[in-house]
């Protein structure tokens, strides 16, 4: 018994140090692959193993001129794609120990596998290394001895020396022993592939916050000396043209969410009235029809928007055969009444689409409340408003306070299509800054900075909704 | 008693302006809706020169398809359609596959630390890292001008996940158990109980995830500067609608001066924006009847939260 606790906590260990190399296979800064100035600095290790093509991303000029012979560059490719193999087959391996004696004994030869594997594989990186030293332009090629190796080197000798003790530690199955394991972790495993997924595409780029506190500009490596402090956070404030886009565009987000929030009644407006409607076929119809442009992307509302009011769609050649242009206009250059525009449009697409839920929401009333009134002599207008109407609010509550948790967030597709060098001082909306700033600008720090604070707003807006929701309505919405 | 009840309220006047009324303006709301797409079709099939005349408003003339089989000479729009079908297509399909078995996952409690792993799982719905980060974390793991951007970020859906496990859990679980005493391991309890009896839910999020995989766009748009091999249909419409109308820089620049001078009959840059919108359009419109039966469904449950 005693034994078996010790067992364990060399399995902890043996655990800790595989996901350790797991996870540092994804970071750049300790890459052991890369043995020069060449290879990009935000390659990691498993980019080096598994894609050439960025491996070899700059050295078109190297190959030609044959400073580097191709032969070691591939070798860097298959070292690191062996040593991603390995560090993988370990981690398969440690996995496994959780089942039954069985398993337990082959997890533990697949990880010394995986780990003698990467071991090996270390050796082929650092052949490459000092042949590339070998280069005969070293200024231009940077030949280097990359530190990250020895971390490579260490987890996998320790991976390799525990798991030995850990075999022969381990009493030898029955023969007749099956391999099994316990559900809960069986059924762990299964789910892990998600998890991982889940964590590579949503928390991983929180990490990306760390470049709103460093002077970064794209391809950059992040240096110690490069750290800033708040510098970005000041500058947003201190610097005049920053100031005033960051006012205007709040301004723009704030006006386009409230007009949005001061309409959201509509959309139970149009549900009620559609209600009213006796005739089956023509409610339909309607509802049919006025769903379609929730289901077109922004980018085709655009088309639409373009075949109906640029200089040659519907509405100017409509105008100038009646005689009141002679020239065709593009309504869409204009930058009169944006914010009422970009309310249209919002409108014309989520409106019917909106209704639906309070259409449903409808139908689950009770019909005798409807009956009731009617006998106490409540007219068509009476029964909407005092029974339809109060039916719809709590529905009509949750989706406003979960539109309030969103009010800085408007996505920036409807923007970003409709904007123009006319309206764009009227339409930019923060996503659509952070976008401009960022992607097209190139000021990452800055435009990181505004994304952080926009979420950290966002996510202390969706927790006020939901604890005002859970006061009024003993009910969460998230 | 029914008769009575109609006989003694009959409508008044008010009634009739009021029904009149209210018709007329869901009337009017609906044509907004659909004179759009009616318009740009009526463009594309009717005679071109009438089109740039500005001509065909209301009534098609002259119909012909030349503008659609025109198309294939417009810079990679070929490319551009398998793309975004094939991320349609697989995208959607992963997805379903990895919401229903998560969903499956999920409800199982044997599952170590199950509670911790689905609220991590569903946790990224109310917050996200912004887009530059998300942008900095995809080129660092080398998705940039990659197809695969496409696909994989896009497997756990964790909407969906809460979808299916609300559903699976409506599902009475002596069917599972008794399939268990019978020895079914967990994949064939997935493969032969919860996925034929979540068919239901599964076409619901298959059609809006694939809906929705179609009309991305923002990923093409940022993710794919350099690629324009890769790029989405979407983003292709995007650039053509922006781009000045000048005809020439839309066609391929290798066909020949009589070639283009003939190809000007057939295409100029108004209908090539309102053929490529229309090709755009029509897949959603084409499985938008199948979609209505899943509307309520997909609202209705979204409201449950688990």
């Amino acid at each position: 018994m005693k034994e078996n606790s010790e067992d364990d906590k060399i399995y902890i260990v043996q655990r800790i140090c595989t996901m350790a190399a797991l996870v540092l296979l994804f970071v750049p800064s300790v890459n052991p692959a890369r043995i020069c100035g060449l290879i990009g600095k935000n390659i990691s290790l498993f980019t080096a193993g598994t894609s050439y093509s960025s491996l070899c991303e700059n050295f078109k000029r190297a190959f030609d001129k044959g400073w580097v012979g191709t032969l070691s560059m591939q070798v860097v490719f298959l070292s690191s794609l062996l040593i991603c193999i390995g560090i993988i087959l370990a981690g398969l391996g440690v996995c496994i120990t959780l089942g039954s004696l069985k398993l337990k004994q082959l997890g533990n030869f697949i990880t010394m596998a995986g780990g003698i594997i990467s071991l090996i594989s270390c050796y082929g990186l650092h052949w490459a290394a000092v042949d590339i030293q070998g280069t005969s332009k070293p200024d231009k090629v940077e030949p280097m001895m990359p530190q990250g190796i020895w971390y490579f080197i260490i987890f996998s000798v320790l991976i390799v020396f525990i798991t030995i003790v850990l075999l022969i530690r381990t009493p030898k199955p029955e023969k007749e022993e099956k391999y099994s394991m316990e559900s809960k972790y069986k059924l762990f495993f299964m789910l892990l592939p998600f998890i991982i997924l889940c964590f590579v595409f949503c928390y991983l780029p929180l990490s990306g916050w760390r470049y709103a506190f460093f002077n970064y500009k794209a391809g950059d490596v992040l240096t110690g000396d490069k750290f800033v402090g708040f510098k970005w956070f000041i500058y947003l404030f201190k610097n005049e043209s920053t100031r005033n886009d960051l006012i205007r565009v709040i301004k723009n987000t704030l006006a386009m969410s409230g007009l949005g929030l001061a309409t959201s009644w509509c959309a139970m407006a149009f549900a009620i009235f559609l209600s009213e409607i006796k005739n089956v076929r023509f409610r339909r119809f309607v509802q049919t029809f006025t769903t379609i442009p929730n289901f077109i992307s922004w980018v085709l509302v655009y088309a639409v928007a373009f075949s109906i009011f640029s200089t040659d769609g519907f509405l100017s050649s409509i105008l100038i055969k009646l005689g009141i242009l002679d020239k065709g206009v593009n309504f869409l250059m204009s930058s009169s009444h944006m914010w009422l525009k970009m309310l249209a449009w919002g409108m014309w697409k989520g409106l019917g689409w909106g209704a639906i839920i309070y259409i449903a929401a409808i139908s689950g009333i009770d019909q005798q409340l409807y009956e009731a009134a009617t006998v106490d002599g409540a007219g068509r207008f009476q029964r909407m408003w005092y029974i339809t109407v109060p039916s719809l609010i709590p529905t009509f509550m949750v989706l406003l306070l979960l539109a309030i948790a969103g009010i800085l967030s408007n996505g920036m597709d409807q923007y970003l299509v409709f904007e123009n060098s006319y309206n764009t001082d009227y339409v930019t909306v923060l996503d659509l800054y952070v976008y401009k700033l960022g992607v097209n600008s190139g000021k990452i720090p800055l435009a990181t900075v505004i994304g952080m604070a926009k979420s950290l707003i966002s996510v202390v807006l969706l927790f006020s909704a939901n604890s005002i929701s859970k006061v009024i309505r003993k009910e969460s919405i998230i | 008693m029914k008769k009575k009840h109609k006989k003694r309220y009959k409508r008044t006047l008010q009634d009739w302006i009021f029904d009149i009324c209210n018709h007329l303006g869901f009337l009017l709301f609906t044509l907004a809706c659909i004179f759009p797409f009616y318009y740009i079709l009526i463009n594309t099939i009717s005679d071109n020169n009438l089109v740039l005349k500005g001509s065909i408003n209301f009534i098609p003339r002259g119909i012909h398809i030349k503008n659609y089989i025109a198309l294939i000479n417009v810079n990679d729009l070929g490319t551009a359609a398998i793309v975004t079908i094939s991320r349609t297509i697989i995208g959607t399909a992963l997805m379903v596959l990895a919401s229903a078995f998560v969903g499956y996952l999920v409800t199982k409690k044997e599952v170590w630390a199950r509670k911790f792993w689905y609220r991590f799982l569903i946790v990224t719905m109310y917050f996200n890292a912004g887009l530059i980060p998300w942008y900095l974390n995809m080129s660092m793991l080398g998705l940039t001008d990659h197809y695969l951007a496409y696909i994989i970020p896009t497997i756990v859906a964790p909407y969906n996940i809460i979808l299916v496990k609300t559903y699976i859990e409506s599902i009475p679980s002596e069917l599972e158990e008794s399939a268990k005493i019978d020895g079914a391991s967990y994949f064939v309890i997935f493969r032969k109980i919860i996925w034929p009896l979540c068919k239901p839910i599964l076409a619901t999020i298959a059609i809006f995830g694939a809906v929705g995989n179609w009309n991305s766009f923002t990923d093409s748009l940022i993710l794919m500067p350099n690629a324009t091999e890769l790029q989405t249909l979407q983003h292709k419409l995007y650039n053509y609608l922006r781009a000045s109308t000048n005809l020439k820089s839309l066609m391929n620049s290798g066909s020949s001066t009589v070639g283009a001078a003939a190809m000007d009959n057939v295409l100029n840059a108004k209908t090539i924006k309102y053929t490529i919108s229309m090709i755009t359009i029509i897949p959603i419109l084409m499985v938008y009847p199948f979609m209505q039966r899943y509307f309520e469904k997909g609202i209705m449950l979204g409201a449950v939260k688990g």
